[in-house]
């Protein structure tokens, strides 16, 4: 008997353990969580592909900061051979814009200024002063470019899901 | 015995009725919009949520990309990617699901995909730190240290993810959803012209509408709840009242670090026009909660005269320096 009650109990207590409640967003970002040999070898990594001059040269530069904002300024104007007028700018902006959305762009060059040495430093750095730890450097021409395509692309499955509801509900 | 065993017995059936009462998942209040449409799911686009596999919107995702269609997308890496980010955005009235399928990435090996809620651009991001519930590291979302990750849900119209990928052939599915949000706070408009009209009902919160193009604003109608219209202001500006509304122009995407160009805080209707030259302008309304306040405007891109004018006859320059 007394066995009974204490293995229905055990059960009981068992089968009630709460479980994890549900939540939409879940664990707080792992950009801190990110181990200094991780970091490492992937700093190495990208030092090793240094390649990628095609963008430097080009009108826009566009790269993906890691760790603190610190280098905010752009570099293509000192890799530029000694300025260049604005419609050469503008023709070689729209080039670019095109080539990188066709994925035709070799590699994109990423700066991680102080990144590799001082990994905690600048974790901890982001962490007192907000900055947001992975970040895109674009420019708005470029990303109202990208929201353009996104829009046609947008109108155009709509027409296609109109017309293919007109066709299961009947004209 | 037999009396131990009839007991028993009881006992098991109550025990097996509590699991199936559980496995039910009664504890848990799923809010699923779909269930609740589901009535009226063959009058709007959400029928596609029952369609077959292959009508479902698929399509090859980019290192760079911007989507603003539900589907699937599918990055496969042809060669190392180390810097990819695909950003989302919906209606104003929507906030964006994204869920994570077939996800064949080396965690160990330095991959990652992280889903972040907002938009961040040159290290700012929308919307600022002062207008979102969650501190920046929270908005976050790693799926390489979070397990079996579940859809992430933003609190807004606009979402991004960032991925990294090492090795070739590597790949991920992402599926994105919209879903409505019926009281929506901080919108990135998806067109250089528009109209909308945003309403804060009694909540103490910030709210912006972010459109990033130079354009000509009207605000045709600005309310706020209280019967009488003229509070007591010591200060010029608006900044003494709780409920004001403000107009701000900046190149970047933070709307902490931008300039106001007007502020209301009285209620009027009729037409207010502004023309504002900046790459970023932002209507921003601040409430106190004790009242509904509600904004309408509309807005057109300026044109590429229009903006060269501006910039030439403006004493404020603040946005001007191409």
């Amino acid at each position: 008997m007394k066995l009974n009650l204490l293995g229905t109990t055990v059960i009981l207590l068992v089968a009630f353990i709460p479980r994890y409640e549900c939540r939409a967003i879940e664990s707080p970002g792992g950009a801190l969580r990110v181990p200094a040999a991780q970091s490492q070898t992937s700093q190495q990594q990208q030092q090793q592909q240094q390649s990628g001059p095609i963008l430097e040269r080009l009108g826009e530069e566009y790269f993906i900061r890691l760790g603190n904002g610190d280098t905010n300024s752009f570099r293509s104007p000192s890799m530029y051979p000694g300025g260049s007028p604005a419609v050469f700018n503008r023709a070689l902006q729209l080039q670019l814009t095109r080539r990188l959305l066709q994925g035709k762009v070799g590699n994109i060059r990423a700066l991680i200024s102080g990144f590799g040495d001082h990994v905690d430093e600048s974790m901890e750095r982001g962490r007192r002063s907000e900055d947001p730890p992975i970040s895109l450097d674009l420019t708005f021409h470029l990303l109202r470019e990208m929201m353009e395509m996104s829009r046609a692309e947008q109108l155009a499955q709509q027409a296609q899901n109109n017309r293919r509801m007109m066709e299961l509900f009947g004209k | 015995m037999r009396g131990m065993e009839r007991t028993f017995r009881q006992q098991l059936f109550f025990l097996v009725l509590c699991l199936s009462v559980l496995k039910g998942d009664s504890r848990y209040i799923e809010d699923n919009e779909i269930s609740r449409e589901d009535l009226y799911s063959f009058l709007n686009s959400e029928l596609k949520r029952g369609l077959p596999e292959e009508l479902i919107y698929h399509r090859p995702l980019r290192c760079l990309d911007m989507i603003a269609v539900e589907g699937q997308f599918t990055f496969t890496a042809e060669r190392p990617q180390l810097n990819c980010a695909a950003f989302f955005i919906a209606e104003p009235d929507e906030v964006i699901s994204v869920d994570f399928g077939s996800v064949d990435i080396d965690c160990q090996g330095g991959d990652f995909i992280k889903v972040f809620d907002g938009w961040v651009m040159k290290g700012e991001k929308f919307p600022s730190s002062q207008d979102h519930p969650l501190p920046v590291y929270e908005r976050y979302v790693d799926y390489c240290s979070s397990g079996s990750l579940r859809a992430v849900r933003s609190s807004q119209n606009v979402a991004m993810v960032f991925f990294r990928i090492h090795n070739a052939g590597s790949s991920f599915t992402l599926t994105m959803k919209k879903l409505i949000n019926p009281f929506p706070c901080n919108i990135i408009s998806q067109t250089p012209e528009g109209s909308f009209t945003m309403v804060i009902p009694q909540q103490h919160r910030n709210c912006s509408f972010s459109i990033i193009y130079p354009v000509e604003i009207q605000i045709s109608e600005f309310s706020l709840g209280h019967r009488s219209s003229f509070p007591k202001r010591t200060m010029p500006g608006c900044t003494g009242s709780g409920d004001f509304v403000e107009v701000l122009g900046g190149n970047g995407l933070d709307t902490s670090k931008m300039l106001p160009v007007a502020d209301f805080c009285y209620s009027f209707t009729g037409p207010s026009n502004m023309k504002i030259g900046c790459d970023n302008t932002v209507v921003r309304m601040i409430s106190s909660g004790k009242f509904v306040n509600r904004v309408s405007f509309s807005y057109q891109s300026l044109d590429p005269q229009e903006l060269q004018r501006l910039k030439q006859n403006s004493v404020e320059d603040f946005c001007f320096n191409d």
